[in-house]
């Protein structure tokens, strides 16, 4: 784990309390067949009064999962919670989280929602009215007192999320991508309304935990940033962002700070591996392919589709600059790379994405063409091979089986949607194809033999 | 869009009591008054060597009977709310508590509703030996086992399937289990609910009908209501009367349909998950006139919110006291809990191996294997009675359904009729078709299949045209775009899209003519009785039978109806519904 600092003042440091501290904490699932899946491994994560950290890391790398293990909603499988340095087990009375989906009850109007968030405290009437005015005062809604959510827009909904979890009066708010579902502007306007509402101490709110996808959004609102590297989700990197508020994404300090942030997960995802001399006899395997390596979860089309732009756009080649251009955030931009890389279609130089003389090939091609070294690349993926061996010897192999030897290959990935690609993948490069209802994977329709036949008569 | 938005900023608009709330006043008392009056005529006292209560024909009793049949209707339904929300709590939150309920009331589900009532009267009688009380408590029951199975289901279903984001929000905010099941579960279900009840309470009115006029120790007893009424006025040939009784019959459905389940289906529309409005929201003119009332603000504001506030108060005191104590007594009151679940349930566990012995015995002392052999032959004698309907219907109402559901405006008259034709206890016309029968000399074996297709054809109508209504607008554009029509468009679209609710249906109908052959496959107009050979008329007369030889007889009969449908439940409708899921899910 790595500390790196930027070029800005840090502040003097004083010495402030620990409110939540994560000791090792590790997690798994079961999947559907028995199956464990290793989601948290070995955490250690701590969070101190006066900050707002914020937990990065794509869809599947099991934020969600350590900030429900913060909050006491989920027991995790191993290691500890430490509130105020004391061991802790079940709900934590000093967090308090606001949801992705805002989880209003429907039946309820904006002043009842926020009064479920005192319905454990000990308060009289009076009180609890006076505390939940307070809640919606702060929050800007306050004459929207008996509507009902259906009734707002998404924007004040999670207004309604963030003054429930506020009128507790809690130490650390959790924001479970709270702004994710939220449109550009509305989630821009909220973000620099709740940092407002951390800085100005109004309420007894000391730090904020916030997980999100949006590297900039973590930028721009975080003090301290974690990177969690996903299969296994694990700290990568922990970065203190000192830049004084209100911070101007123009900045080049703000800039620098991304970037780091960029080659981090670049590097991570898509690492810069020295060749491998070829393989001595056999199937031909892909150069550093060698391992048994996963595949992203990425359709077809839209790895056609990242051709497709590259080709249109050859000065394109940053992929901070590709994830803005095609408008994907920058995890699903680099899945996306990913993929066309172990296609070996494209080349990735350290940030950089570059054609191979393959991918400049595979462009101009007709969609037979194209169909045919998709086909030739696919087959040297080690992980097709475990499909492809069963479909060698019989016509038809059965789904349980396929996923139990791609869960023993892959720990650390979910096996539906592995295979749910490679199907994907495998039935566009014709070699395999499915059948939904009997849950079989099985020889492609038509042969290729066939073809040639039927092409010659 | 019904807004309650306040106006920004103006000031609340005082609202008192206006004349709508005198109505309601009114209104009120005078339930209150009806009810004691009906309620008092259940404790009648009864002599069984005597000739039953006579029932009277004259039309200017209608309103009372009508009176006595609706209050059976409404306490048997309080009893299934209640049933309801405690076995489907249970069910949802223990595992140990749903491995028992769920298959209990699947099995339940399946009985005949009237063997129950057979071992209900035998029970009560002896319970309140010469006192009505006893015959009413017997038919409320029965009226109870045909409308709660259903209804706990769906409260169970919808439990369960709560919104896992709003089962969070609850866990952090440290709801208790009391405001959690308040708050969240309750609100979720609701909608639900009242679509259930509604829909269960409309399948009670077969029951409540059938059993006022009952045999017991050989004689007939006849308990003042609609049912009864008809039945006497068939009886005596007073046409005028029996024609009354079926219009008496259709106004109160409709006017319970219209003042209670349209305007608590329009107050359910507010705890619908969906957080957009929904295209045709419910109508009720009896909601929008309550609504004008200030009597039920007045008792939002001056009783229920003062008691919630003093109850939460008092928790909180009581919360505070059992915090200062140590944690150690928690633990005791755990295992005091936990020996008494214990108890409870190996005592009926006990009660259901005596019952379960005792039963045996009386099969095995009084029914040959002979016996046995007859009654599943006749069993499947009527299986074919069952599906033949199930195809007749099937064939004639889903083009027909078909055609209604695919012109909306239509539909949203016809399927409130629909629901109100399904919940007409057909029983009572009954005699009125066997008169028929009798003058053209139909054979009964042919004919009860219509008397069983009047009750329980219309399930099959109503889900086909709710299935039409569901074809997505996008995939019927796309087939008229394509040119489909006649049998391809059918075969393509029509049928695909309306399978999964034409299952729901025919499921339904099933179940209901199993139901209705004990009423159907024996009947009489005046003094003659027609039979069909079947197992429901097996039923029907060994029910009417005194001693033990008719009480092993009717537990024989009963539980070989009950296997049938079981069987053919998880042979065909369970395999059917897995397939429809599988392949004609619309998603």
């Amino acid at each position: 784990m790595e500390t790196a600092t930027v070029e800005t003042p840090r502040p003097t440091a004083t010495a402030r309390r620990t409110i939540v501290e994560l000791c090792h904490i590790s997690k798994m699932f079961t999947v559907a067949g028995g199956r464990e899946l290793k989601v948290l491994d070995d955490i250690d994560l701590a969070i101190q009064e006066g900050e707002l950290l914020a937990l990065l890391g794509q869809s599947g790398s099991g934020k969600s999962t350590l900030l429900r293990c913060l909050a006491g909603l989920t027991e995790p499988t191993s290691g500890r919670v430490l509130v105020y340095d004391k061991v802790h087990e079940g709900i934590n009375p000093h967090a308090s989280i606001v949801f992705q989906t805002f989880a209003l009850y429907p039946w309820l109007t904006v002043q009842q929602n926020v009064e479920v968030g005192l319905m454990a405290k000990p308060l009289s009437r009076a009180e609890k009215e006076a505390a939940v005015n307070k809640a919606i005062d702060l929050i800007g809604l306050d004459n929207y007192h008996d509507a009902y959510p259906r009734e707002i827009s998404g924007g004040m909904r999670q207004r309604v999320g963030i003054a429930r979890a506020l009128v507790s009066e809690p130490q650390i708010l959790c924001l479970d991508e709270a702004f994710s579902a939220l449109d550009v502007l509305t989630a821009e306007n909220l973000r620099s309304e709740v940092v407002t509402l951390w800085q100005q101490q109004a309420t007894s709110l000391k730090s904020i935990f916030m997980v999100t996808h949006n590297i900039e959004e973590a930028v721009e609102m975080a003090t301290r940033i974690c990177i969690l590297f996903p299969h296994p989700g694990r700290l990568g990197l922990v970065l203190d962002n000192h830049l004084p508020y209100p911070r101007n994404p123009n900045d080049p300090g703000f800039q620098q700070l991304m970037k780091v942030i960029h080659q981090t997960i670049t590097m991570q995802a898509l690492p810069d591996i020295p060749p491998e001399p070829p393989a001595i006899s056999g199937r031909p395997v892909s150069r550093a392919r060698s391992r048994m390596e996963s595949i992203p979860c990425v359709p077809v089309g839209q790895i056609l589709g990242l051709l497709s732009i590259l080709e249109d756009n050859p000065d394109l080649v940053d992929i901070y600059d590709l994830a803005n251009e095609i408008g994907k955030d920058f995890g699903e931009t680099i899945a996306l790379v990913k993929a066309a890389e172990i296609l070996e279609l494209v080349d990735t130089p350290k940030d950089e994405v570059r054609f191979t003389e393959l991918g400049k090939k595979f462009i101009i091609a007709d969609n037979d063409t194209r169909q045919k070294i998709f086909a030739e690349q696919v087959q040297k993926l080690r992980l097709f091979h475990i499909i492809l061996a069963y479909l060698e010897v019989q016509d038809e192999i059965d789904e349980e089986t396929v996923l139990k030897d791609i869960s023993v290959a892959l720990p650390y990935e979910n096996p539906e949607k592995i295979l749910q690609t490679m199907i994907a993948w495998g039935r566009y490069a014709g070699l395999m194809d499915y059948d939904a209802a009997t849950n079989m994977v099985t020889r492609p329709e038509k042969p290729e033999a066939e073809l040639e036949e039927t092409k010659t008569e | 869009m019904k807004s309650t938005a306040t106006q920004l900023g103006a000031a609340d608009s005082k609202r008192s009591f206006g004349w709508i709330d005198l109505i309601l006043f009114a209104a009120v008392l005078g339930l209150l008054w009806s009810i004691a009056k009906f309620g008092s005529g259940m404790m009648v006292r009864f002599d069984a060597t005597s000739q039953s209560l006579s029932i009277s024909t004259d039309i200017r009793y209608i309103p009372y009977y009508a009176g006595r049949t609706l209050l059976r209707m409404w306490i048997a339904f309080g009893f299934s709310l209640i049933f309801t929300f405690s076995a489907g709590y249970a069910a949802a939150k223990n595992k140990i508590a749903r491995s028992i309920i769920l298959p209990f009331m699947d099995i339940m589900q399946s009985m005949p509703v009237l063997s129950f009532l057979t071992i209900f009267v035998t029970f009560f009688v002896s319970l309140f030996p010469g006192n009505m009380l006893g015959v009413e408590c017997a038919s409320i029951l029965t009226v109870f086992t045909g409308q709660v199975w259903n209804m706990a289901f769906g409260f169970y279903h919808s439990m369960v399937t709560t919104p896992q984001d709003l089962h969070d929000a609850a866990t952090c905010f440290r709801l208790s289990a009391r405001q959690r099941f308040l708050k969240l579960e309750v609100p979720a279900s609701m909608h639900s609910l009242i679509w259930n009840a509604m829909m269960s309470f409309g399948g009670g009115w077969f029951a409540v009908s059938a059993s006022e006029a009952i045999t017991v120790l050989g004689k007939n007893i006849q308990l003042p209501g609609l049912g009864s009424y008809m039945a006497n006025a068939v009886g005596t040939g007073d046409n005028q009367a029996a024609f009354c009784a079926i219009v008496a019959m259709l106004l109160v459905i409709l006017a319970t349909d219209q003042l209670v389940w349209r305007p608590l289906l329009v107050w359910a529309d507010k705890f619908k998950m969906e957080l957009t409005e929904s295209a045709h929201p419910p109508k009720s003119w009896f909601y929008d006139f309550l609504r004008r009332a200030y009597l039920f603000e007045w008792i939002e504001t001056q009783v229920v919110q003062p008691t919630v506030a003093l109850l939460d108060e008092l928790r909180m005191k009581r919360h505070a006291r059992r915090a200062l104590q140590p944690a150690r007594s928690n633990r005791i009151g755990k295992y005091i809990r936990q020996t008494i679940g214990v108890l409870l349930l190996i005592g009926l566990l006990y009660q259901v191996v005596l019952g379960v012995v005792a039963g045996y015995e009386a099969v095995y002392r009084h029914i040959s294997l002979a016996e046995i052999a007859k009654i599943v032959g006749l069993g499947f004698i009527t299986l074919l009675r069952v599906v033949a309907v199930t195809v007749l219907a099937t064939l004639i109402w889903t083009p027909v359904g078909v055609w209604i559901g695919s012109r909306p405006r239509i539909a949203q008259i016809a399927q409130p009729l629909v629901q109100m034709f399904a919940s007409f206890p057909v029983n009572m016309t009954f005699p009125l078709v066997v008169g028929l029968f009798v003058r053209y000399n139909v054979d009964m074996n042919w004919g009860c299949i219509l008397l069983i297709a009047m009750g329980t054809q219309w399930y099959i109508l109503f889900n086909v045209i709710a299935g039409a209504m569901a074809i997505p607008n996008d995939l019927a554009e796309a087939a008229r775009n394509f040119g489909l029509r006649g049998w391809p468009l059918w075969r393509t679209l029509i049928l695909p899209a309306i399978f999964p609710f034409w299952i729901t249906g025919a499921c339904t109908a099933a179940g209901g003519a199993w139901n209705a052959t004990i009423l159907a496959e024996i009947a009489t107009w005046g003094d003659k009785t027609l039979k069909a050979t079947g197992l429901g008329a097996y039923i029907a007369e060994v029910s009417s039978q005194a001693g033990n030889t008719g009480s092993a007889a009717l537990i024989c009969g009963t539980a070989v109806m009950a296997t049938f449908v079981v069987v053919i439940n998880k042979l065909v409708w369970r395999r059917l519904y897995k397939y429809a899921e599988h392949r004609f899910h619309l998603d």
